[in-house]
């Protein structure tokens, strides 16, 4: 199984190194970044062989997470267990970062030693880590001024208290037990969108990729209920409630998930471990229940001096009350364009050509659902030829939809029991990323 | 000590601190040791006493920590103190104690295997399996598996179904990791039928939707392997077919890295089960954001998984790719059309239409990479695609790739004749003749010898001035061989060069980049593991001192004896199979004696009394030899005008009772060499003259000129003559009976031998026996009647228009199931690979295509039954290793065994 293990920061100093079997040549650090800075950008990273050495790794915070291997292992185990060992390190130190690897040497390797043993993985599961693990967690929480905003005048509670900051969840999840951090718990629904649509405006292809993470940091809790949407459907022939269901195609559970009642009423039963897991994983492919979030409308032309018109529209299509936020629209265009000249209709939107991508980047802050945006751009195209403007298009739009979940997922309620003594906080969170939205012109 | 700094010299000091009773000191303490005790061996021992006293703490966090830290000291000099501790801990009452215990096992074994052997801990980890916790059980079958890895032979992990079904149990306890032990573990074990087969199926399929990707691959491999074993008409092998697509296909919505891994497993699987994925074509459409290497991988399923049901929808989507940024994918996509062009031949007209509208986009490397895919669909469609042409013509200046600038000239050279304007477009190649690559330079060479050919009076001049250039000016000995190749061809016989250059071409076909079958077999059993990332078996990566075991697929339930042991049997070929004298019981008997009681049945002729006997025989040699002879000059067009002693003999073999030496002479042309003739095994001793009153036969088969003879020696080796032969033959597996009487028209006297040769015919009554090309006959003579057996090799049923066309063989090799498929080894066996084709032809094996990958040639062979039961080979030859690999598939997998050996037989002949 696994030989060696290390972590690396980005310049490539070893951060932590671990040997299991007392056979590590003493270079393997450096031939493993040496080989993995000078691979060409079309080789897979995924696996890399010297002579019988075998460096599988992955890159999680801007560190190099390796495990070397000899043996014919499975990747799948060792880079699943590569980045649940990241996401252990995440719970236990309260963050990824090189500075937070280097601060807590000792606890990691105390977690190395029982998650790995002699290269066999033993497990991951935080609850049974927990009663394992010696070392305090050393946290660098760097000042910020974001922490003093949540606090109201006078200690009350502020509109804003109301939303947990992001960097909420960012914490070490033994912490809490000493020094009497707040019991909490976030739910967070996270979808990713891959949607297709042809030239002619139809859609060819739409696919969500959804998963429901729970991180939690309650210690006295023995179990949470959660309820999803009672009328949420699986598989394409089953049918629940009327007309427009929630579905999805396919999905997937936390192995300590218990699902007694999911069949009858949706409720996910589960003890949650100290720090982050994700509970179910979902998949629904092509039959979305709403439109697609953006639509646009494309035009491409010549005019009479050589030079390449592009105006676009993009209408956002979801509910006037949702917005999108972060859009931005990469339009591929000819090579050798050599200058843009844009005119957007709303100063806080931006453009740019790409050079090195060969794009015109539209980067829009915000997008309301419901309204349409236009722009238009002119390109300066040295030879440009009818041939080339088959080079325009696809646009690849990326987004975030915050509080928005594609295929309509909700949670209905979030039960914890036995009922909390102290006050907690419950945090049910929404959001869609784009993974690959694609319009073709 | 982490960050590399070496504090070695600290080690008195941090051994005095290991008495602590702080436990994060202590491990601290403990990870020092870990990384000095090799460079202190000797102060490591300082420390053996607090390992063996925290091995008896009452805290089992405590045991547990020195039982794990114990084994990582490699010091050699402290192993024999920690046997001790470690039994202790192996037995202790603690699951996380004993866990810890069962790896610190394996970690012994590596440092000292014999002590472990010695101390019995290897069977203490066998009682393990049966733990009570689940990750015990876990622990011991990944430190089993590992032990056992060292060790091919031993029998560590002994798999038998009452330990299955405890790891079965188990499986559904533990952690996930725990379970991926377990599945590998499963992996290895070969289910006695397709029932048990079936129930660890059913067991293993809930794990195919578990959130962790590497337990959802390592089920998909147990079930892989075990679907072999299940029959494909069973009702649960549809369903299992169904469930193993959405894990799969989940494992795409992986991170990118996790998505590769599973990329490259799929493709194994699509190759060797197309119909799991055949819905899914969607999910392996390119993502515009994708890296490329798994874009790439992306293509290569959708070129697998296209048909004519979802070509439409692939061409749209590859059409996109085509336009898109980066140039090495636009590059696979225009490739990717023309491969559906050749795969799909319905969709042939669109994919040269698709690729028209990219040529005329004049994007320089779309329009390359479109003329070499056009070569190719060229090939497979000779003499249909040919108005492109003057498209492809108008690019020609944009040409700088040699691959692409061959592939051009090959298609002028090649429609020379519907190319006005051909000389002049080759000639503007010829310029810069000694700056082209050699792939142009040779491409360009042919190219104006065919254009000569077909246009002789226009290109005099150039096609002197290409050769001149080939043989004069150039260095390359390839080209200025094939130069005067051409050269003296020309000169000689402008008629010859003709049928030679412009040979019809064999076809292409779209399997050309499929995976060998034994290889993607091999990679089946190895899903979700390094080999399947690499495609590569893992003897090839992975160091050679660890015996790595070929591991295999099991066969199914019909030919699995067959395939499992293909060493044992390839041994014993068909004439070392000693002729067995049938028991004077059984049944066969019984048949036979009633066959020989009541003569008038259907079939063989009856046994006739001998005065008449002799006068049938006469007529039946007369009228036979005569019509064989006519036939046998007309039907052998193999063997070649330069041996004409050949098809002289071959009659003559006919008349065997009176010219045995024209026969042997016949038998040594074939020992000399001589690639024609069929193979017919030396004669052995059927009957022994001690067993059946002095009469010894000896006798063996052979195929002469489409007949299949019986060729005996009837020795009397008694003190009395012996007259009135007959012969009978009981039911067999092909039917085989005697053509006629058996010719023997003098009586035999004391000490006297008699060659007959008795012809055959298969239209006798079929019973299946066992083995297969066993014959049980049974001779009479004046003193009594005598039986005994005998095999046939079966190549003496090979028909002559056993040739198949290759469409036909293509399509019937993906049609016969892969269940039906069987492997053998030939060992020591040192013709080249044309030479096997000669020897196998003149057995009436045809070699229908041949190719070669990496230095393996790869003859595709068939051959019919007389009974019209066809049967494939793949043969396999690697340049300097004399073992050879024979795939067989056949509708009737019975017959593969019977073939093998025919084919050992005929090659080591």
């Amino acid at each position: 199984m696994i030989r060696q293990f290390f972590i690396l920061s980005s310049k490539g100093d070893p951060l932590l190194f671990k040997d299991f079997r007392g056979e590590a040549g003493d270079d393997v650090v450096n031939v493993f970044y040496r080989r993995v800075t000078a691979l060409p950008g079309d080789q897979p990273p995924v696996v890399m062989a010297l002579r019988d050495l075998h460096f599988l790794h992955v890159r999680q915070a801007g560190l190099y997470w390796v495990a070397t291997t000899t043996a014919d292992a499975s990747p799948f185990t060792v880079i699943e267990f590569l980045n649940r060992l990241a996401a252990l390190v995440k719970d236990y130190c309260g963050g990824l970062s090189e500075k937070s690897v280097q601060m807590n040497f000792a606890l990691i390797y105390e977690l190395l030693d029982e998650v790995l043993d002699y290269g066999y993985i033993q497990t991951t599961s935080s609850d049974m880590l927990r009663n394992f693990l010696q070392s305090e967690a050393v946290s660098s929480r760097p000042f910020s001024l974001f922490d003093l905003s949540n606090v109201g005048l006078f200690g009350a509670d502020t509109q804003q208290s109301k939303v947990a900051p992001s960097s909420a969840a960012a914490r070490p999840i033994q912490a809490g037990r000493e020094q009497g951090g707040r019991s909490e718990i976030f739910v967070d629904v996270v979808e990713r969108m891959s949607v297709v649509v042809g030239s002619n405006g139809v859609l060819m292809k739409a696919d969500v990729e959804g998963e429901i993470r729970v991180k939690c940091f309650m210690p006295s809790c023995s179990e949470i209920r959660i309820g999803l949407n009672e009328e949420l459907s699986i598989g394409k022939s089953q049918l629940r409630g009327y007309g427009a269901a929630v579905r999805v195609d396919r999905c997937s559970f936390h192995q300590g998930v218990r699902l007694d009642e999911f069949d009858s009423h949706r409720i996910l039963r589960l003890c949650p471990s100290q720090g982050e897991q994700t509970v179910m994983q979902y998949q629904l492919t092509d039959d979305l229940p709403t439109a697609p979030p953006f639509r646009l409308f494309p035009t491409v032309e010549r005019d009479g001096t050589g030079r390449l018109i592009l105006f676009l529209k993009l209408r956002c299509d979801l509910p006037p009350k949702s917005s999108a936020v972060n859009v931005c629209a990469s339009v591929p265009v000819p090579k050798g364009a050599v200058s843009l000249s844009q005119e957007l209709s709303s100063p806080d939107q931006s453009a740019e050509l790409q050079l090195q991508n060969r794009a015109v980047a539209w980067q829009i802050p915000r997008l309301a659902g419901g309204t349409q945006l236009s722009a238009l751009f002119k390109l300066d195209v040295p030879g440009l030829s009818s041939a080339s403007m088959l080079e325009v298009g696809p646009v690849g739009l990326s987004f975030e939809l915050p509080k928005f979940t594609a295929t309509g997922l909700q949670i209905r309620f979030l039960r914890l029991s036995p009922v909390q003594p102290a006050p907690s906080q419950r945090w049910v969170r929404y959001v869609t990323h784009s993974d690959s939205y694609s319009i073709r012109i | 000590m982490t960050v590399g700094k070496d504090v070695s010299a600290l080690f008195p000091d941090v051994v005095n601190c290991m008495q602590t009773d702080n436990l994060e000191l202590k491990k601290l303490v403990y990870l020092y040791l870990m990384n000095y005790a090799k460079s202190q061996p000797d102060m490591a021992i300082m420390a053996v006493n607090t390992f063996v006293k925290d091995c008896e703490d009452p805290n089992p966090l405590i045991r547990a920590l020195a039982v794990r830290t114990m084994g990582c000291i490699r010091v050699d000099k402290i192993t024999e103190y920690l046997c001790e501790p470690l039994r202790k801990c192996l037995k202790d009452e603690d699951p996380y104690v004993r866990k810890t215990a069962a790896v610190c096992v394996a970690k012994l074994h590596d440092i000292n295997a014999q002590l472990v052997e010695d101390q019995g801990f290897l069977d203490t980890l066998k009682d393990l399996i049966s733990d009570s916790n689940p990750m015990v059980v876990a622990n011991a079958v990944a430190a089993l598996s590992e032990i056992a890895e060292s060790h091919p032979n031993s029998n560590l992990l002994d798999l038998n179904p009452q330990t299955i079904n405890k790891l079965l149990t188990a499986l559904n306890e533990c952690t996930e990791w725990g379970q991926i032990f377990i599945l590998d573990c499963l992996a290895n074990y070969t289910p006695r039928d397709d029932r048990e087969s079936q129930s660890i199926c059913e067991r293993v399929t809930p794990r195919l939707s578990h959130a962790n990707s590497a337990v959802v691959l390592s089920a998909v491999k147990v079930l892989m392997k075990f679907m072999e074993m299940l029959p494909k008409d069973l009702d649960y092998y549809g369903t299992l077919l169904k469930k193993l697509a959405p894990p799969l296909v989940t494992l795409l919505s992986a991170e990118p890295e996790l998505q590769y891994v599973a990329l490259r497993n799929i493709n194994l699987i699509v190759q060797r089960r197309p119909e799991i994925m055949k819905h899914e074509m969607k999910v392996f459409f390119v993502k515009y954001n994708d890296p490329i290497y798994v874009k790439l991988e992306k293509l290569d399923i959708m070129i697998r998984l296209a048909s004519q049901a979802n070509i439409a929808q692939v061409l749209a989507e590859l059409k996109e790719y085509a336009t898109e940024v980066d140039v090495d994918f636009v590059r696979k996509a225009v490739r990717a059309i023309g491969r559906c062009a050749i795969k799909v031949e319905q969709s042939a007209e669109r994919c040269v239409s698709t690729l028209l509208d990219l040529i005329q986009t004049k994007v320089n490397y779309v329009v390359q990479e479109a003329i070499v895919v056009i070569k190719d669909i060229f090939r497979k469609y000779p003499n249909k695609y040919e108005s492109v042409i003057a498209t492809l013509c108008e690019n020609l200046d944009s040409l700088d790739e040699p691959e692409a600038r061959a592939a051009m000239i090959w298609i002028v050279g090649e429609y020379a004749e519907r190319i006005d304007n051909a000389d002049e477009l080759l000639e503007s190649f010829l310029e810069g003749f000694h700056d082209e690559s050699t792939q142009v330079q040779l491409q360009l060479l042919t190219a104006i010898v065919k254009l000569f050919l077909k246009k002789p009076t226009e290109t005099q001049e150039l096609v002197q001035q290409v050769l001149s250039l080939a043989t004069q000016d150039s260095d390359n000995p390839d080209l200025r061989d094939r130069g005067y190749i051409y050269w003296r061809l020309l000169s000689t016989d402008p008629v010859a060069a003709k049928e030679v250059v412009l040979a019809e071409k064999p076809l292409i076909s779209e399997e050309t980049d499929l995976i060998e079958p034994t290889l993607l077999e091999e990679l089946i059993c190895h899903i979700g593991t390094l080999a399947s990332v690499y495609h590569k078996p893992p003897s090839a990566f992975v160091e050679g001192s660890r015996g790595v075991q070929h591991k295999r697929l099991p066969g199914s339930a019909g030919s699995g004896e067959s395939a499992d042991s293909p060493e044992t049997t390839s041994t014993a070929g068909v004439s070392d199979a000693p002729p067995a004298v049938i028991p004077s019981q059984g049944d066969l008997l019984g048949d036979l004696l009633n066959l020989d009681l009541t003569p008038t049945t259907a079939g063989p002729p009856p046994p006739a009394p001998s005065s008449g006997m002799q006068l049938g025989g006469m007529d039946l040699l007369g009228g036979g030899l005569d019509s064989l002879l006519g036939g046998d000059l007309g039907g052998t067009p193999a063997i070649g005008a330069g041996f004409g002693a050949a098809p002289a003999a071959v009659p003559a073999s006919f008349s065997a009772p009176v010219s045995g030496g024209l026969d042997d002479l016949f038998d040594l042309g074939g020992g000399v060499g001589m690639p024609m003739g069929a193979y017919s095994p030396p004669k052995s001793v059927w009957l022994q003259a001690m067993k059946a009153k002095g009469l010894e036969i000896s006798g063996t088969f052979a195929r002469r000129a489409g007949v299949i003879q019986m060729e005996m020696t009837l020795t009397n080796k008694a003190m009395s003559v012996m007259t009135d032969f007959a012969i009978q033959f009981n039911r067999n597996s092909f039917g085989l009976s005697p053509a006629g009487p058996l010719q023997v028209l003098t009586p035999l006297s004391p000490n006297q031998s008699i060659e007959v040769a008795l012809p055959l015919n298969n239209s006798g009554p079929v019973m299946k026996m066992d083995p297969l090309n066993n014959l049980q006959v049974a001779v009479k003579n004046n003193i009594d009647v005598f039986y005994f057996s005998c095999q046939y090799p079966i190549s003496m049923l090979f028909v002559e228009d056993g040739k198949m066309e290759r469409q036909i063989f293509l399509a019937t090799w993906k049609d016969i199931p892969n269940d039906n498929e069987s492997q053998f080894q030939i060992k020591d066996c040192h013709l080249s690979s044309d030479a096997a084709s000669n020897k196998l032809q003149g057995s009436n094996i045809f070699t229908i295509a041949k190719r070669t990958v990496d230095g393996q040639d790869m003859l595709y062979q068939s051959m019919k039954l007389s009974n019209g039961i066809w049967v494939l080979a793949e043969l396999r030859i690697q340049a300097g290793n004399p073992n050879y690999t024979v795939s067989l598939k056949c509708r009737a997998a019975e017959v593969s065994q019977c073939v093998f050996q025919s084919y050992e037989a005929v090659l080591k002949n």
